[in-house]
């Protein structure tokens, strides 16, 4: 094999990695409440996040609004039980386009989390699937895009089968409703960004 | 285009992430199965350091082993009770491994199911808990094999199934043993709900901060 091969196939793996450390710190981020950090793993060009049932919010603008305005609460202080965030990242599948510019990845999370409700702190599990895009710019890995669907999220006393959605919360200043909101026990499936590895249906 | 030498170099520094991760997580498999002495051996023998939930820190290979075979497995030989179960998930890690690097950081975080005897009127009864928490690792390579050099697990929280984390965060954490004492005493022991965040040891990926 010649060096340029060689170097291309090194250049995939690190590709792979540099993408599931992202998706990684995202989640640590986060968790930890530093919206701001998250905000800053978005390229300047990025499309849309979309999570749960809150809505899409589109482009770099709207990605702040999402995540530091309506998340975060603009870095306001909240009482540290009020909420509890562990989005655990399972199972990505990455890849990464021929030009090493553009990838997709599949992820899944499930989660313990403490939210507020009218009725006081809420423990709930919750359930679903990530298909992301992302865009190498500069030598560096950032999200284009966060699309997360939601399968369940059901209070801890109850569980999915008894009470598999809490609610639906889309965000007032989204750009767009929520798409393919399905949650269990819709049965809804959601689309793989890959082919099958060995058919290539 | 890469010289040979400089691919070499990155090609080390995946194998070295991919080592350390499998380290890790044959870390959590040896844990779950009580084989105390096989992850004793997994330290380093330079100055390592082992601190979890609310033990205290312990110190050097020795205290390490005193610490996993006579603390956590009651003494050499010693087996644990039918009925114990640990299940902890070694997830999301995020290595930090610098090319030629002969040291590295990593974070993961720890969760998993476990049945144990906790501390209570009725000494030695199992719960079934759910767990959950944040490592905060350090590893040095060498004669050429990754080990670890401090192994940090900050609990989150430590809930009966029955209950739940917001109902009762903490069960079974009584504090430092009162026979094997640590050498230092708890670094970051604050679970929920009180909203402590185990510092990050990566940089921010784009901004470098």
């Amino acid at each position: 094999m010649d060096l340029e091969n060689l170097e291309k196939q090194v250049s995939l793996l690190e590709d792979i990695h540099e993408i599931e450390c992202l998706q990684r710190i995202y989640a640590y981020y986060f968790d930890s409440h530093q919206y701001d950090k998250v905000v800053d793993l978005f390229s300047d060009n990025a499309i849309s996040a979309e999570i749960e049932s809150h809505g899409v919010f589109y482009g770099k603008e709207g990605i702040r609004r999402f995540y530091w305005d309506n998340i975060g609460k603009k870095g306001q202080t909240m009482p540290p039980w009020m909420i509890q965030l562990l989005i655990i990242q399972i199972g990505g599948v990455v890849d990464v386009d021929p030009d090493g510019v553009n990838a997709k990845a599949r992820f899944q999370t499930w989660l313990p989390e403490v939210m507020p409700s009218a009725a006081g702190p809420r423990q709930v599990w919750i359930h679903g699937y990530y298909e992301n895009e992302y865009v190498k710019e500069k030598g560096k890995w950032y999200f284009s895009k966060i699309y997360w669907n939601v399968t369940f999220y059901t209070t801890y006393e109850t569980g999915w089968l008894r009470f598999p959605m809490l609610g639906y919360f889309p965000f007032p200043d989204y750009d767009a409703p929520p798409t393919n909101f399905h949650p269990y026990p819709s049965g809804y499936h959601v689309p793989y960004h890959f082919m099958h590895p060995v058919t290539g249906e | 285009m890469a010289t040979l030498e400089e691919l070499q170099a990155r090609i080390q520094r995946l194998d070295d992430i991919k080592q350390i991760e499998q380290l890790q997580k044959i870390y959590g498999y040896y844990m779950d199965y009580a084989e105390w002495q096989k992850v004793v051996d997994l330290f380093s023998d330079k100055d390592p350091s082992v601190e979890e939930a609310d033990r205290g820190v312990y110190k050097g290979k020795e205290r390490i082993k005193k610490y996993f075979i006579d603390l956590l497995g009651g003494g050499p030989g010693k087996t644990p009770r039918p009925g114990w179960l640990s299940i902890m998930f070694q997830l999301q890690g995020v290595v930090t491994c610098d090319i030629s690097a002969t040291t590295a950081k990593a974070r993961w975080y720890g969760m998993g199911m476990e049945a144990k005897p906790t501390t209570s009127l009725h000494e030695g009864e199992l719960r079934q808990t759910w767990i959950s928490g944040v490592y905060e690792n350090e590893y040095v390579k060498e004669d050429g094999k990754w080990k670890i050099k401090k192994l940090h697990f900050n609990l989150t929280f430590r809930t009966p199934y029955e209950d739940g984390w917001l109902k009762v965060p903490v069960v079974g954490q009584t504090g430092p043993d009162s026979k094997i004492l640590p050498d230092e005493p708890p670094t970051a022991y604050f679970p929920y709900p009180s909203g402590f965040h185990l510092p990050v040891s990566f940089k921010h990926p784009i901004t470098g901060k």
